[in-house]
């Protein structure tokens, strides 16, 4: 029916408005699916896994990256894991990869440090 | 008013222009702190324990802005032990099994300030239902609270005071490093001043925040001046200008604004947002988000060159699809990034954008 819409053309706020931003909110709703190369640095007594280096899906929430270091390390849900950003931060669970390696990256990657002891808290 | 929003002087009198910085930063400092949201509270009929006293489970606050959820339960369990809950079937609850959601479905972060969880949840109901947007009378945040079977792997985080705090004083810490790359001055707080920051934010007491807050929290100052246009940086004289008196702990003097923009229904992006353009103009919230969200803030064209019959060109206008909403308030498009990450921030340091739809 758009033909019999008259068209103002000072009218900067018409029905194709909100459209055009549901359209634009679905285009910022897609998902990277860029990797992100994050390096596991072990802190104190923490045991040192054979393979450091991971590439984790950008979008991924930093709680995904926990649970995946769990699986790694093979350690239950209930021992004691504390992780950081480059020996600084512990990040929200729900802060994104993509976002973390934007604000902290180093050298292409991002330093997750994990003990098995509250170090920085 | 308190004097926690201060500038820091280098030394002697803070001159008549720097007064009115100081009682700007306080007032919108106060505005924010005190700024609160109605939330309504029903317990999930399904999960009343026996006997309990039916048509009373529903409990309202009026929650400060920049508190936790995790710190509104125990009044809320007060509440319901005393006048709902049978004392006998309630006896088996255990708070660390209660959690949130809103009646859309939505589970309410513990680690979300109160403030931005209203805040998004008010602009995602706008975007998504037909009505037309609310009136000016606030709508309460309306939640269901659950007391038992927590979905831990959404909610991510106990509802321990304990475990907010902890999430709390992380915030703080990714806020200092986003700024200065390095968390030293959050970190160099004393044990007392860390725990004092919590207490302020659970006792809500605005001096006891600041007391510390003001301590890691940049200060106020101005923008340097920015360049007459033309002018290239060289042509400036060098020793008559801001650097001599330029606060290197200013607002204006960090790498990046630690700022996280909320879309309706997500994502939350988080950007570098650095206080001064190349230029040395002051980033703007226009600037910010024609540059990193330019399908809902398309940036505005240059004016053309002026004619004959049109001297004074104006650019041409943009379609508004969106607008900007910063603790509850809609915020005009000049408001300066550096002004507002020391002035309009969340208690924990970050400032939340949340973005809504223009209908």
């Amino acid at each position: 029916m758009r033909g019999l819409r008259l068209e103002a053309s000072s009218d900067t706020n018409g029905l194709n408005s909100f459209e055009d931003a549901l359209k634009a909110l679905d285009n910022y709703k897609k998902k990277d699916p860029s990797k992100v190369v994050v390096r596991f640095k072990a802190v104190g007594n923490a045991p040192i896994m054979k393979q450091n280096f991971y590439k984790i899906t950008s979008s991924n929430r930093f709680q995904a990256v926990i649970q995946f270091l769990r699986k790694e390390l093979g350690w239950q849900a209930g021992e004691p894991l504390f992780t950081y950003i480059n020996l600084s931060f512990s990040p929200a669970p729900d802060d994104t990869v993509a976002n973390l390696f934007k604000a902290c990256g180093t050298d292409g990657h991002l330093i997750v440090n994990y003990s098995t002891t509250q170090a920085w808290g | 008013m308190s004097n926690y929003g201060t500038t820091r002087q280098p030394g002697g009198g803070a001159p008549a222009k720097d007064k009115t910085t100081d009682y700007h930063t306080a007032l919108f400092r106060r505005l924010s702190w005190e700024g609160t949201v109605p939330i309504e509270i029903r317990v999930d009929p399904k999960e009343l324990p026996a006997n309990s006293d039916r048509g009373l489970e529903c409990y309202y606050i009026q929650a400060p802005r920049v508190s936790y959820l995790p710190l509104l339960l125990p009044e809320i369990r007060r509440f319901l032990m005393d006048v709902v809950f049978d004392e006998a079937a309630a006896s088996g609850l255990k708070e660390e099994d209660w959690w949130f959601e809103t009646e859309e479905g939505t589970i309410t972060k513990w680690h979300w300030p109160i403030g931005l969880i209203f805040d998004n949840h008010t602009i995602s109901l706008s975007v998504r239902s037909s009505a037309p947007v609310a009136s000016s009378q606030a709508q309460p945040l309306r939640l269901i609270l659950h007391l038992a079977s927590p979905p831990t792997e959404k909610l991510m985080l106990q509802p321990s005071q304990e475990a907010c705090k902890q999430a709390f004083m992380g915030q703080l810490k990714e806020a200092d490093f986003i700024r200065w790359g390095s968390t030293k001055r959050v970190t160099g707080l004393r044990k007392l001043e860390q725990d004092g920051i919590w207490e302020g934010i659970r006792e809500h007491n605005f001096d006891d925040y600041w007391r510390v807050a003001s301590k890691v929290t940049p200060s106020a100052t101005l923008p340097p001046p920015a360049p007459a246009p033309g002018a290239s940086a060289h042509a400036r004289p060098p020793s008559t200008d801001a650097p001599s008196t330029f606060d290197r702990d200013g607002a204006y003097s960090v790498r990046s604004i630690p700022v996280r923009v909320y879309l309706p229904d997500g994502p939350i992006l988080q950007e570098f947002a650095p206080p001064l353009l190349e230029d040395g103009s002051p980033n703007t919230l226009n600037s910010f988000l024609s540059t990193h969200l330019p399908l809902l803030f398309p940036p505005r064209p240059p004016a053309p060159p002026p004619s004959r019959s049109k001297p004074n060109p104006q650019p041409p206008s943009v379609p508004q699809l969106a607008y900007v909403m910063i603790q509850g308030v809609v915020s005009p498009s000049e408001a300066e990034m550096g002004w507002l990450g020391v002035c309009m921030a969340g208690a924990d340091g970050w400032l939340s954008i949340c973005v809504g739809i223009n209908r």
